[in-house]
C-alpha cells in the first residue's frame, strides 16, 4: 500500500514517514501544496494524509481539486486549526477522516489502515482468503493455522493482492502501490519477491495461491469453496 | 435620575422663557401706550363735553343780559361732575360736587387730577367767552364762562387693563402653540440621533459591523459623531481581529511543535530499537523540544514587552544601555552561524550612544535583526551594519544582499507569525515572532523600525531610537571612525 503525505513541517513529516514505513506502507512526501496536489492527482495512492495549512496551495484546495477530478482516494486531514465548522466543512468537501494536532502517532496509523481497508471494501483488520489468514495489525500471516514468515516486501505484495481479490494485478501496479519514490525499483525485483512469496506460501498438497499470468501480472486464486 | 440633562427640554424652556420675557416687555409697552392713548381720548372727550357745556350757555333773555345753562342738548357721562360759572362767580349749573379748583387767571384749558368721593377724577377747567346780544351798538355784554368738568379716570384704567388682559391671553396661547410645535419639531429633528443610537445598540462582541445611518451622516451636527463612531469601531474591530489572529496563530504554532515532539517520542516507542537508534531518536526529540521551547520563549518575550508597554504608561522606568555594546555582542554571537553560511558581518561605522532600552532587549533587538539578515544572505555575501548618531536620535542600519522583500510582505512583516515566504516554512528555524519582538522593543523605547529594499538589492533594516544625552559629546566624530 502506498500513502502520500502532504505536510510542510519537515520534522513532523519525517516522523510520520518513518512510522508509516515501519508499519509496511510505502510513503511519498510533498512539503508543498502544488507538488502534493500534482502527486495526489496521479491516482496511484491508496490513501492521502493532508495537512491543511500548506504553502503554495491550501489543503482545502488540494482536496477540492482531487475530488473534482473524480479521484476517490481516501483522504485523512491533519490540522491544528480549531473549530467545529472547519471539520464539517472538510468532511463535506470530501475528506474521509480528520485528526487534530497534536495527534497520537498510533492513532494516525490505525486510521490510515482503516481508511485503506474500507476503500477496498474490507471492514476488519484480519483478511481471510480460503485457508490463508492475514492480520494487518500484527502483520502476521498464517496458512492452515501455521505461521508463515514473510519479508516486509513479501507481506506487502500479499496484502495488496488480498485487497484486490480475483483481479489481475500487473507488475506496474504492484510497483506503484508498494514502493515510494525513494526506493530503487524494477519489475524484476517484483518477480523475485513474488516467486519467494509463492514458495513460502506453498504447503504440501495445496495448489499455489498466486497465479502468474504471463505478460499480464498476478492474481490471487479464487478461493475454493473449502471451509 | 437626577442630574440628567435634556437638550430638548432645555431648548424648549429657553425658547419659552425668551418668548415669555418678550411678551411681558411687549405688554408693558402696550400698557403704557394704551394708557397714553386712552388718556388722550379721555381728555379729548372731556374737552368735547366741556365745549358742549360751554355751547349750552345761552342768553337768559333778562334785563341784566345774564346767561343761563340749557342742558337739554348736552350729554354728560353718568359719574361726571361739573360746574359752570360766569365771571362774577354766579353758578349757572352744576352736577356732582366738583371741588373748588383755582380757576382764575389762566385762559388755557387746564387739567387737574382730583380725588372726589373716594374716586380719582380728572377735571378740565375751561374758560369761554359768551357775548349776549352781540348785534347791539355797544357790542353786547361779554361774559366769561368758566366750565369745570370732570369724570372718573377709572374708565381709562379699565381700558388699559383690558388691553393687558387681551395680550396676556394671546401670549399664553402663543406659548402653548410654540411649546407643542417645538416638541414636535425637535422630535422630528432628533430622529437621526435615535436612529444612530439604535444602530449602535446592535453592536455586540460577535458583530462589530457598524454603518452609521444615512440620516445621521446627513445631519451636520451628527456627522462628526457618526464618523468618529464608525472609525473607532473599525479600529477596535481591527485590533480585536489582530488579537484573535494572534491567538489562533499562537495555538497553531504550539500545537504543531507539540505534535512534532509527541510524534518523535511515539515513533521511538513503536517497537524495540537498538541503542544507536534510541540515542539518535532522543537527540532529535531534544531538538524538537528546543524548538517548542523557543516558540514559547518568544511568545513570552512578546507578551512581556507588550505588558511592559502597558506598565510604562503608568510610570517611566529608568533604564538604558549602550547600543554599541549590544551591536557588538550580537555580532559576536552570530559569527559562528555566519561563518557556517560563509556570510561576512561587518560593522562599518559605530558610535558610543546610550538608548533607553534594557540591555537584554537591546541585545535581542540587534541579534534578531542580524539573524534575519544572515539567514536571508546568499553564501559569500556581506551584511553591513552602521550605527550613527544624529542630534537626538540614533540610527542603526543593517543591510544584506539577499532577495529583499516583496511589496505584499511589507504590509505584514511585523505581524506576529508572519513568514515572508510560506514555502520556506520553518526550515529556517524562524517562528515568525522575531520582527514582532523587534518592533515591540523599538516602540517601547519611542523609536521606529522599518524595512525597505536597498538601492542595490537586498533588504535594508533601519532602526531609529531616541539617543540619551551623553556627557561625552564626541558622538559625531566617533561615528566617522570605521572599524
Amino acid at each position: 500500500m502506498r500513502v502520500l503525505l502532504i505536510e510542510d513541517e519537515q520534522r513532523l513529516a519525517e516522523n510520520i514517514i518513518a512510522a508509516l514505513r515501519e508499519t509496511g506502507l510505502a510513503v511519498d512526501h510533498a512539503a508543498e501544496g502544488e507538488a502534493g496536489s500534482h502527486l495526489a492527482e496521479e491516482g496511484i495512492y491508496d490513501a492521502i494524509i493532508l495537512d491543511l495549512m500548506l504553502p503554495g496551495k491550501s489543503g482545502q484546495r488540494v482536496l477540492q481539486d482531487l475530488r473534482r477530478k473524480k479521484l476517490h482516494t481516501p483522504v485523512l486531514i491533519l490540522t491544528a486549526q480549531e473549530g467545529k465548522e472547519s471539520v464539517v466543512n472538510l468532511l463535506n468537501t470530501g475528506a474521509d477522516d480528520y485528526l487534530g494536532k497534536p495527534f497520537d502517532l498510533g492513532e494516525l496509523l490505525a486510521r490510515i489502515k482503516a481508511l485503506i481497508r474500507r476503500a477496498r471494501g474490507v471492514a476488519t483488520p484480519i483478511l481471510v482468503v480460503s485457508d490463508l489468514e492475514l492480520n494487518t495489525v500484527q502483520q502476521a500471516v498464517r496458512r492452515r493455522g501455521q505461521p508463515v514468515d514473510l519479508s516486509p516486501t513479501e507481506y506487502r505484495i500479499l496484502e495488496y493482492l488480498i485487497h484486490r481479490p480475483r483481479a489481475v494485478v500487473s507488475q506496474q501496479e504492484l510497483l506503484e502501490h508498494l514502493y515510494d519514490f525513494e526506493w530503487e525499483h524494477h519489475s524484476n525485483v517484483i518477480e523475485a519477491h513474488v516467486s519467494n512469496l509463492r514458495r513460502k506460501l506453498n504447503a504440501a498438497g495445496t495448489e499455489p495461491l498466486i497465479e502468474t499470468l504471463r505478460h499480464r501480472g498476478y492474481r490471487l486464486r479464487e478461493p475454493v469453496a473449502t471451509p | 435620575m437626577t442630574g440628567d440633562i435634556s437638550i430638548t427640554r432645555r431648548l424648549i424652556v429657553t425658547v419659552l422663557v425668551l418668548e415669555l420675557l418678550s411678551a411681558i416687555s411687549l405688554i408693558i409697552i402696550v400698557a403704557f401706550h394704551e394708557r397714553h392713548v386712552q388718556l388722550k381720548a379721555f381728555d379729548a372727550s372731556l374737552v368735547a363735553t366741556a365745549e358742549s357745556l360751554a355751547g349750552a350757555v345761552q342768553d337768559a333773555e333778562d334785563e341784566a343780559d345774564n346767561v343761563m345753562l340749557d342742558l337739554q342738548e348736552v350729554h354728560t357721562s353718568k359719574d361726571a361732575a361739573f360746574r359752570v360759572e360766569d365771571e362774577r362767580g354766579r353758578m349757572l349749573g352744576s352736577e356732582g360736587e366738583p371741588p373748588a379748583l383755582e380757576t382764575a387767571g389762566r385762559q388755557e384749558p387746564s387739567f387737574r387730577d382730583v380725588e372726589l368721593r373716594g374716586h380719582a377724577y380728572r377735571f378740565l377747567v375751561l374758560h369761554r367767552l359768551r357775548i349776549v346780544d352781540p348785534g347791539k351798538l355797544d357790542g353786547g355784554v361779554r361774559h366769561t364762562i368758566t366750565i369745570v368738568y370732570g369724570t372718573p379716570v377709572a374708565h381709562v384704567w379699565h381700558e388699559v387693563l383690558e388691553a393687558i388682559r387681551f395680550y396676556s391671553i394671546a401670549t399664553a396661547i402663543l406659548l402653548g402653540v410654540t411649546a407643542s410645535l417645538m416638541i414636535w419639531l425637535l422630535r422630528k429633528g432628533l430622529a437621526p440621533v435615535h436612529e444612530l443610537a439604535h444602530e449602535a445598540e446592535r453592536i455586540s462582541s460577535s458583530d462589530w459591523r457598524f454603518n452609521a445611518p444615512a440620516s445621521a451622516k446627513r445631519t451636520i451636527e451628527l456627522r462628526p459623531l457618526a464618523l468618529a463612531l464608525e472609525a473607532a469601531l473599525a479600529r477596535l474591530q481591527r485590533s480585536f481581529e489582530q488579537q484573535r489572529r494572534f491567538t489562533n496563530d499562537a495555538a497553531h504554532e504550539l500545537k504543531t511543535d507539540v505534535a512534532i515532539v509527541k510524534s518523535s517520542l511515539q515513533l521511538l516507542s513503536m517497537r524495540k530499537r537498538t541503542v544507536e537508534e534510541y540515542i539518535r531518536g532522543l537527540t532529535l526529540s531534544v531538538n524538537d523540544f528546543t524548538r517548542l521551547e523557543n516558540t514559547v520563549q518568544k511568545m513570552l518575550t512578546l507578551a512581556r514587552l507588550e505588558q511592559q508597554m502597558e506598565n510604562d504608561k503608568l510610570g517611566a522606568v529608568n533604564r538604558s544601555c549602550s547600543l554599541r555594546d549590544a551591536v557588538e555582542d550580537s555580532v559576536n554571537q552570530i559569527n559562528s552561524f555566519a561563518q557556517l553560511k560563509a556570510v561576512d558581518v561587518q560593522i562599518e561605522s559605530t558610535a558610543e550612544v546610550r538608548v533607553p532600552i534594557d540591555s537584554r532587549d537591546a541585545f535581542l533587538l540587534c541579534s534578531n535583526i542580524l539573524l534575519n539578515a544572515v539567514q536571508h544572505s546568499p553564501d559569500g555575501s556581506t551584511v553591513r551594519i552602521t550605527l550613527t548618531v544624529n542630534e537626538q536620535t540614533v540610527q542603526l542600519t543593517v543591510k544584506d544582499r539577499g532577495e529583499g522583500i516583496s511589496v505584499e510582505d511589507r504590509l505584514h512583516l511585523f505581524e506576529p507569525f508572519y513568514r515572508g515566504d510560506p514555502s520556506r516554512s520553518r526550515k529556517s528555524g524562524g517562528t515568525g515572532l522575531g520582527l514582532s519582538i523587534c518592533r515591540a522593543i523599538c516602540e517601547r523605547a519611542g523609536g521606529t523600525i522599518e524595512i525597505v529594499n536597498g538601492t542595490s538589492g537586498g533588504a535594508l533594516v533601519t532602526v531609529t531610537l531616541p539617543a540619551e544625552v551623553l556627557e561625552d559629546t564626541s558622538g559625531l566624530s566617533a561615528s566617522l571612525k570605521t572599524q
